[in-house]
């Protein structure tokens, strides 16, 4: 290892930051820094970097951030795609969206996410494939050959039929992020097959053995949403848990019959929205929280009503398949829609709070970045593996 | 402060300085430090505070008096924890008012809000230098914080560029 000149002072090192012990500098100040400034900062001196750069500050640092709704934009007749998550100013409450990654590909369309990684559906040469990225690190890599070939997605056009990723989560008892796959079963009842496969691993995908709901139309669900550690479905008539400790799965009351709806988390408590019909002019959302969640009690919160109508004259077109997605931050909630080439802010009042131009593309609550700049190791072992290199740009 | 209501538990601070503080035993858990000590029935007489001097002890006393959840101001059918809307606006303006202070003092109160901890206060405290380094530039990050540049110019230059997204 080669030793630096020793121009710095050898005895004791400069503390981290002027006047504040080094301990309250790391766990008090810099692991709070938004993920990109913290980078930025790895700039200013050794200390700084290496302070920065252990595994303890960034699982830290990762367990403080936030869950933020992405945003997803195409240039329409191009190949770029822009990756923004949307942040909230706690003082006033506006949304703001923030670039957090710009890729160059042909297709691209984001599928699966779990903390700050997601995963993209990609076309290529060699087919459809799935691809799993960190735009906080900038790695990227190719998901492997399973079951003989590329995997499937939610939402992928299917050929020949292929195990679907529902869903990817972080494998506490061994910390391993894991894929749930699902395969259509020949079987006569024609029930799939579950199987989780540990991202890095030499081993084959493994069955799991699920008793209880059918889990067939979780291919056609919008992906699943992380609260109190297991994941959540919501399909047509009910929502489907998954324990990502036991992976174990069973089925959850739903308060009303699930219509385009989208799960979030509010205060502590999983909330559910639900689009109720058009009526002339207005959209009506409705928003359930479940008050106990051990005996699955829900209790009716708001009514939204968004005046689409008006809107539409001032924004452009509105697709009520889109998604509206509900965001929470300190005790309220943010309702975002996308509008053409619009993303609007309103209340739980139904009134505009923020618009954003170009910025549409939402890709709904399901899909979400915790950021992170842990360094995780299976992704050397993805083929194709880039770090801030093409597609990112 | 005289006493407003009989029965409302009084607590000694005691600073390394020597100065004395009496608090109400709730204003004085805001720290969870304090409570915990509370709790324990580690608080009989008074709590030496160690390593926070009576300027700034005297200064994290008065947030946590501006703090404490109210019981209302006439003490009576006010259950509520969450503070109304202009409570909170209220609050926030004071806050902007209290951290308007020098960066030594500041640095203070980062210290003490972490030993006693007082998450409110941390977060106040700590946002400012949280700010300066998301807000300004790096020569003025090594400026404002007093810290040195270390990097050979084209060390510095590599690491820009590893990260160079952030410098977007």
């Amino acid at each position: 290892m080669n030793s630096r000149p020793a121009t710095m002072a050898e005895a004791a090192p400069p503390p981290l930051l002027g006047g504040l012990p080094d301990e309250i500098a790391i766990w008090e100040i810099l692991v709070r820094l938004p993920p990109k400034d913290l980078l930025r900062c790895r700039a200013v001196c050794r200390a700084w970097r290496c302070t920065t750069s252990t595994r303890d500050f960034l699982l830290t640092h990762h367990a403080r951030q936030p869950s933020l709704p992405l945003s997803y934009v195409k240039n329409y007749g191009g190949d770029l795609f822009t990756l923004d998550i949307i942040s909230f100013d706690h003082q006033g409450g506006a949304a703001t969206p923030q670039t957090v990654a710009r890729l160059r590909r042909h297709i691209l369309i984001p599928r699966v996410s779990c903390d700050g990684l997601i995963v993209f559906w990609i076309e290529c040469k060699a087919g459809q494939q799935l691809f799993i990225c960190n735009p906080a690190t900038r790695q990227y890599g190719c998901l492997p050959m399973l079951f003989g070939g590329p995997l499937s997605a939610v939402g992928m056009p299917f050929g020949a039929p292929r195990p679907v990723a529902v869903g990817m989560y972080s494998h506490s008892p061994t910390g391993e992020y894991r894929l749930l796959l699902l395969q259509k079963a020949e079987a006569p009842d024609g029930s799939s097959l579950v199987y989780t496969y540990a991202l890095g691993s030499s081993q084959p995908p493994w069955h799991l053995h699920i008793e209880g709901p059918n889990l067939n139309e979780l291919v056609f669900s919008r992906g699943p949403f992380l609260f109190r550690g297991s994941l959540h479905w919501c399909i047509s008539n009910m929502i489907i848990v998954s324990d990502t400790v036991a992976e174990s799965f069973r089925q959850m009351r739903t308060p009303v019959v699930p219509n385009l709806s989208d799960l979030f988390e509010m205060d502590g408590m999983l909330g559910m929205s639900s689009f109720d019909d058009y009526n002339d002019d207005e959209l009506i959302v409705d928003i359930w929280m479940m008050q106990d969640y051990e005996h699955e009690v829900w209790a009716f919160k708001y009514r939204v009503e968004i005046p689409y109508a008006e809107l539409t004259l001032q924004f452009g077109l509105f697709y009520p398949r889109d998604c509206v997605v509900f965001t929470s931050w300190v005790g309220d909630v943010a309702v975002l829609v996308p509008f053409g080439r619009w993303l609007l802010q309103l209340d739980v009042g139904g009134k505009l709070v923020a618009s954003f131009e170009d910025s549409g593309g939402l890709i709904g609550q399901p899909y979400q970045l915790k950021q992170t700049l842990v360094q995780h190791t299976f992704f050397l072992t993805l083929e194709g593996y880039v770090v801030n290199g093409s597609p990112f740009i | 402060m005289a006493t407003r209501e009989a029965g409302k538990k009084m607590i000694m601070l005691k600073s390394p300085d020597g100065m004395e503080f009496e608090v109400e035993e709730a204003v004085a858990m805001e720290s969870q430090t304090i409570r915990k000590m509370i709790e324990d029935d580690c608080a009989d007489t008074a709590i030496l505070i160690p390593n926070i001097n009576s300027k700034i002890l005297s200064r994290v006393i008065e947030y946590c008096n501006k703090h404490v959840p109210t019981t209302g101001a006439t003490g009576a059918a006010a259950s509520d924890t969450v503070a109304p809307a202009a409570l909170a606006e209220d609050l926030k303006i004071w806050d902007a008012e209290f951290i308007k202070v020098n960066r030594a003092t500041r640095f203070n109160l980062i210290q003490a809000a972490s030993y006693l901890n007082i998450k409110g206060l941390l977060d106040l405290t700590s946002q400012t230098t949280i700010d300066t380094i998301s807000d300004n530039s790096l020569e003025e990050i090594r400026s404002f914080l007093s810290t040195k540049n270390d990097y050979l110019p084209e060390e510095e230059q590599t690491i820009r560029r590893e990260n160079q997204w952030a410098f977007q």
